[in-house]
C-alpha cells in the first residue's frame, strides 16, 4: 500500500507549512520573496500529493497501478540507479568547478566546493559501510 | 542474459500486459526482460519460471561472459 495514512498527514503538513510560509512572507515577518515562491510551492505539492493520495484510496484501478509502479523491481533498480549516477555527476560538476574557482582565483568557493566534495565522499563510506555491515 | 520469455509467452497466447500483472510488474520490465536489457532478481526470474510450469534454466539462458 503506496498512499497510506502517513502520506497523507505529511502531504497536509506541507500545505500547512506551505500557508504558514506564504502568510509571513506576505505579512513581511519574513524578508525573502524566495520563502513566498517556496510556501507556493509546498501548497501546490501538497495539494498534489493529498488529491493522488484521495484517488489512490477511491479507485482500484489507479491502486493496482501505483503499487505496480511502486514495488516493480526494474522501477526500484532504475530509482537507485539513477541516484549513483546523479552522485557521481555532482561531484564531477564539483570538482571541475573547484578547479575553475582555484584559476579564476575565487580560493573561497573553492573551499566549499572541496569540503562540499568530502562531505559527500565521507557521507558516501559511512553508508558504505552501514550497508556492509547490514548485507 | 539471453531468456525464451517472449518465445513462451507467444506459445501460451499471453500479452505481455497479462504476465505483468501475474508478475505484479509493469510491462515495461516484461518489455525490457524480452529484449535482454534488464535481468531479473531471483525472485522474478523464479516466479516466472513458476508461472509458466517450467524450470528457471529453462526460461533463462545462462552464458558465461
Amino acid at each position: 500500500m503506496y498512499y497510506n495514512n502517513k502520506r497523507l498527514a505529511l502531504s497536509i503538513f506541507w500545505v500547512v507549512l506551505g500557508i504558514v510560509l506564504l502568510a509571513l512572507s506576505v505579512a513581511d515577518v519574513l524578508d525573502s520573496s524566495m520563502y513566498a515562491g517556496m510556501g507556493g510551492a509546498l501548497i501546490v505539492v501538497g495539494i498534489f500529493q493529498i488529491l493522488r493520495n484521495l484517488r489512490y484510496r477511491k479507485s482500484t484501478d489507479y491502486r493496482e497501478k501505483i503499487d505496480t509502479e511502486a514495488g516493480d523491481e526494474r522501477n526500484r533498480f532504475l530509482r537507485m540507479k539513477s541516484w549513483a549516477w546523479t552522485g557521481y555527476i555532482v561531484v564531477l560538476v564539483q570538482c571541475i568547478a573547484s578547479v575553475v574557482a582555484m584559476v579564476l582565483g575565487k580560493s573561497e568557493i573553492q573551499q566549499v566546493l572541496l569540503c562540499s566534495v568530502a562531505l559527500i565522499v565521507g557521507v558516501y563510506w559511512i553508508a558504505y559501510m552501514i550497508l556492509a555491515r547490514k548485507y | 542474459m539471453k531468456n525464451r520469455i517472449e518465445e513462451i509467452r507467444n506459445e501460451k497466447g499471453i500479452r505481455q500486459e497479462e504476465l505483468a500483472k501475474q508478475m505484479g510488474v509493469s510491462r515495461q520490465t516484461i518489455s525490457s526482460l524480452e529484449n535482454g536489457r534488464y535481468n531479473p532478481s531471483i525472485l522474478l526470474a523464479h516466479k516466472i519460471a513458476q508461472f509458466f510450469e517450467m524450470t528457471i534454466e529453462e526460461v533463462f539462458l545462462f552464458e558465461e561472459e
